[in-house]
């Protein structure tokens, strides 16, 4: 019994019988000891701020006490759910969300793939390298970049008239048409953050074993053929962990990006429930609406995942816990 | 054994750790914090004040590393760390006030609303009774202005006029802005009507249609969205009261967002839009994006108030006075209205009670920053913020005028105003209003003393205003009539209050359909002007505008 390991006591329990909880938990006790702060940690900063849940069943008002407060019941939730805008705002976060969840899988995997198949090694860094250096550029700069490539005498624009498309003096003012707005969303998105997406996917490539790949070479399987029958399958538990998660945040469709670009005329398409929050929550004082549309988030958000999650055990598929 | 203490030891390490943040805060000494100075002469203790500036953007510094907060601390023992914003001023002012935390002076600017609310100032009724002679002389004729509805006030305003009015010979309101260069081809016209200034755009266009101009820009970004829908009230003859006109007799106020007036600005931006001569991109691009057209030398022509383009046109100045030619691209401002009738571009004396400076629940001697600033209101401390130390930045002539030499001018630059602390004292500060005079005529403001005005003109600038016949680009403007409410956007509105909740609605809806009116074909202007204002009369403006009228005619009856 030299060589105890971290966490075995040299208490014995009975043979064959399998330890109890408790038994079990005082043995490893010195981990216990150790998770401890984390345990302190998650409590302070993530479980005591629900108390601030309480702001949106009041009418909130900063000056007063605690005890104070005037309660509201439910008239935020009603206000919010009956708001026309709020609804409009739903409508952008989802569908902006959606896009950029089925056009970033599909990119990420579709790069990570062609990645994968690139035999020239400095080539392939090359491309890897300058595919997700935007991701390194903060929105703010990355949406001036867009502005200006789509005004009316921005790159875009300069092609269209090249190519004959528009004339001169119609040029299209994109980020003026709101019917464009998710689109553009979509494709700024991607183009921003597909290189760094597909790190995780190269990652899981790496782990498929390459005697998979001899013995379909062997068999006389085609280099599309290896691709869909061994590539995919091999990274498929990653796509599927990934995916329960990016449906967790399917609420969350960013902001930045839609706060910088936004502007009067594409609003009806541009605002998302974080600027809704931000424009009549914080910026009117109204805290208690903020706190419910916020609550609403977050509620919904945990739905959506536990949803997931139990469609991908069903399934018989890897999932998150 | 020894493991298990090792585990032990290991997670008390980790506690340790991820609570020593929170006792940081609390190990600082209080920011007020008292120490005696170690000059046994001086009577005076010396405290340091925090401030938070939510006006200005700046450096963070200390007073007393500035020339003038040195003299200051010299007087009164006190100074101020400075802490400007940096962000967004109501996610900043809002945090303050959740967590209860306050720098011990605050200026709020648009927030002040919200942190009244929150009952964040101290009142400084007896402050000022007992430590505030001069706050009393200065403030007094504007107390009852002053005063909130309980009976107190919280904090003091910046545009209280002492003495005599001066008007700036620089145009730092509303104008027509139009190139030099279009002025000298035509052969500099006088320009009233709107018609007439657009006509101007138009054919200097025309003959120069190889350069690739842009006949008018609009500036839309944000909160600036008012330089794009305020120009109908100025067209109309009036100043800027904001949301509404108020008229001269009966004072009423009345909302133009969607009358006729705004309907024929709309309407002439239309057709430029139809022509060409509008550039399209004015309702996407930013602040910056804007300063930097007008800067490019291919606009020819827009609407702004001048403190707002200060950045551009500072730039074209230095850039004319590098290389003459360049003057043409700078900007002149014109007196443009509907009809040619009487301009109010220039802002009459008003005073503006939703800005102020006030003195926090947090603050621990209360009594030592209002000497301070009842310091600051002498004549002598006001020449030091404004002018700076005689001999230094100033000189004064036999009869006693205040003026600058032409040394003295260059060397007052950006990295010298911050040194010398005009930068963090010209403003923001208790302090006579813009356009006051000192007791001998001097005026407070060297920006507005003629014999300063005079010196700074580069030869184009005394060229054009000759053309014009006239001594400041003041002169161009109608002087502006005796308005006791003005200005209307300065009256306080309560947070969460019907007032502004109407503000708020009234300016998404324009900012929703005014790019589609103006970029709209010319058949569909009609419906989507109908479609406007059936949406527009959903808003309950006649609310807005009672309310506001009833506040005029207090301010009339408080001022008359």
């Amino acid at each position: 019994m030299e060589n105890t390991p971290v966490g075995t006591s040299p208490l014995k329990t009975a043979a064959g019988k399998p330890a109890g909880f408790w038994t079990k938990l005082f043995r490893q006790r010195s981990l216990v000891y150790m998770s401890i702060p984390f345990l302190i940690w998650l409590f302070v900063f993530k479980y005591v701020p629900l108390w601030g849940w309480t702001i949106a069943f009041q009418d909130f008002k900063p000056a007063r006490g605690l005890f104070d407060q005037q309660w509201a019941g439910l008239k935020h939730f009603e206000f919010l759910f009956q708001d026309e805008r709020f609804l409009r705002v739903l409508r952008n976060t989802l569908a902006m969300s959606f896009i950029n969840l089925v056009l970033g899988f599909v990119t990420a995997i579709g790069l990570a793939l062609l990645l994968n198949e690139v035999r020239h090694i400095v080539y392939k860094r090359v491309v890897q390298t300058v595919s997700y250096l935007p991701h390194f550029i903060s929105w703010v700069v990355a949406a001036s970049l867009v502005q200006s490539t789509l005004s009316p005498d921005g790159t875009i624009n300069q092609l269209l008239l090249w190519a004959g498309i528009i004339d001169k003096g119609n040029e299209i003012l994109f980020l003026g048409i709101g019917e464009y707005f998710w689109g553009l969303f979509g494709a700024a998105s991607v183009w921003k953050d597909v290189g760094w997406n597909t790190i995780v996917y190269l990652a899981a490539m790496t782990m498929i074993d390459p005697a998979q790949y001899e013995a379909a070479e062997i068999d006389g399987a085609s280099r599309l053929q290896r691709i869909w029958y061994i590539t995919l399958p091999g990274i498929k538990p990653v796509i599927i962990v990934l995916l329960i998660m990016q449906i967790g945040y399917l609420l969350e469709a960013g902001f930045e990006p839609q706060y910088l670009l936004g502007n009067g005329m594409n609003v009806d398409y541009s605002e998302v429930i974080d600027i809704f929050v931000l424009k009549y929550g914080i910026a009117q004082g109204n805290f208690s609406l903020s706190v419910a549309a916020g609550m609403f988030k977050t509620v919904v958000s945990f739905v959506l995942l536990f949803a997931a999650n139990h469609l991908a055990k069903r399934m018989g598929e890897a999932r998150l816990f | 054994m020894n493991k298990r203490w090792l585990m032990l030891t290991l997670a008390g390490m980790m506690i340790a750790t991820a609570c020593s943040n929170g006792n940081d805060g609390n190990g600082n000494p209080p920011a007020a914090g008292v120490d005696t100075p170690d000059n046994g002469e001086k009577q005076v203790e010396k405290a340091s004040f925090t401030i938070f500036n939510a006006a200005g953007a700046a450096k963070d510094v200390n007073t007393n590393e500035t020339t003038i907060g040195k003299i200051l601390e010299e007087q009164t023992g006190v100074n101020f760390r400075l802490e400007h914003l940096v962000g967004d001023i109501n996610t900043k002012i809002g945090t303050m006030i959740a967590s209860n935390e306050y720098p011990d002076v605050l200026i709020p600017d648009a927030a002040i609303d919200k942190i009244l609310d929150a009952g964040a100032f101290i009142p400084l009724n007896d402050l000022i009774e007992e430590h505030g002679p001069n706050i009393q002389r200065v403030y007094g004729p504007y107390f009852n202005q002053m005063t909130a509805e309980d009976g107190n006030i919280y904090f003091l305003p910046f545009s209280n006029l002492v003495n005599e009015f001066v008007p700036d010979p620089n145009i730092n309101q509303g104008a027509f802005w139009v190139q030099r260069r279009v002025l000298k081809e035509a052969g500099y016209p006088e320009i009233r009507k709107l018609d007439d200034y657009f006509d101007l755009l138009r054919d200097f266009r025309a003959k120069h249609s190889g350069e690739d101009l842009t006949g008018f820009v609009a500036l839309t970004h944000d909160w600036r969205f008012f330089a794009t829908s305020n120009p109908p009230m100025h067209l109309e003859g009036y100043p800027n009261d904001g949301n509404v006109i108020v008229d001269m007799d009966t004072h009423e106020a009345k909302v133009y967002a969607a009358t006729d007036s705004t309907k024929r600005w709309l309407k002439a931006l239309n057709d430029l839009n139809a022509e060409g001569m509008f550039d399209k991109a004015s309702f996407v691009d930013n602040y910056d994006q804007y300063l930097a057209k007008l800067t490019s030398g291919k606009v020819l022509g827009f609407f702004d108030y001048g403190w707002q383009i200060g950045n551009a046109t500072n730039a074209l100045r230095d850039a004319a006075i590098a290389d003459p030619s360049q003057d043409d691209y700078r900007y002149f401002p014109l007196p443009v209205t509907f009809d040619g009738q009487k301009d109010q571009y220039l802002d009459p004396p008003g005073f503006v009670k939703n800005r102020g400076i006030g003195i926090t629940v947090s603050a621990q001697n209360p009594e030592r920053i209002i000497q301070y600033f009842d310091n600051l209101l002498t004549d002598e401390n006001q020449a030091l913020v404004m002018w700076g130390i005689e001999g230094e930045t100033y000189e004064r002539n036999e009869e006693g005028r205040m003026y600058r030499t032409e040394e003295q001018i260059n060397k007052i630059d950006e990295a010298f105003n911050e040194s010398f602390g005009f930068k963090y004292y010209s403003w923001n500060w208790p302090r006579y209003g813009g356009g006051s005079t000192f007791a001998d005529g001097n005026s407070l403001g060297p920006g507005e003393q003629p014999e300063v005005f005079q010196m700074s003109l580069t030869e184009g600038d005394k060229k054009i205003l000759e053309e014009y016949g006239v001594q400041t680009y003041a002169e161009m403007f109608a002087a502006p009539d005796d308005r006791p409410w003005f200005p209307a956007w300065g009256i306080p509105k309560e947070q969460g209050s019907p007032q502004q909740l109407w503000e708020t609605q009234r300016e998404e809806l324009t900012k929703k359909y005014f790019p589609r009116l103006v970029l709209s074909t010319p058949a569909e202007f009609e419906a989507i002007w109908t479609e406007y204002t059936t949406e527009f009369g959903k808003l309950d403006t006649e609310a807005y505008e009672q309310w506001t009228t009833e506040e005029v005619k207090k301010l009339i009856e408080q001022n008359g």
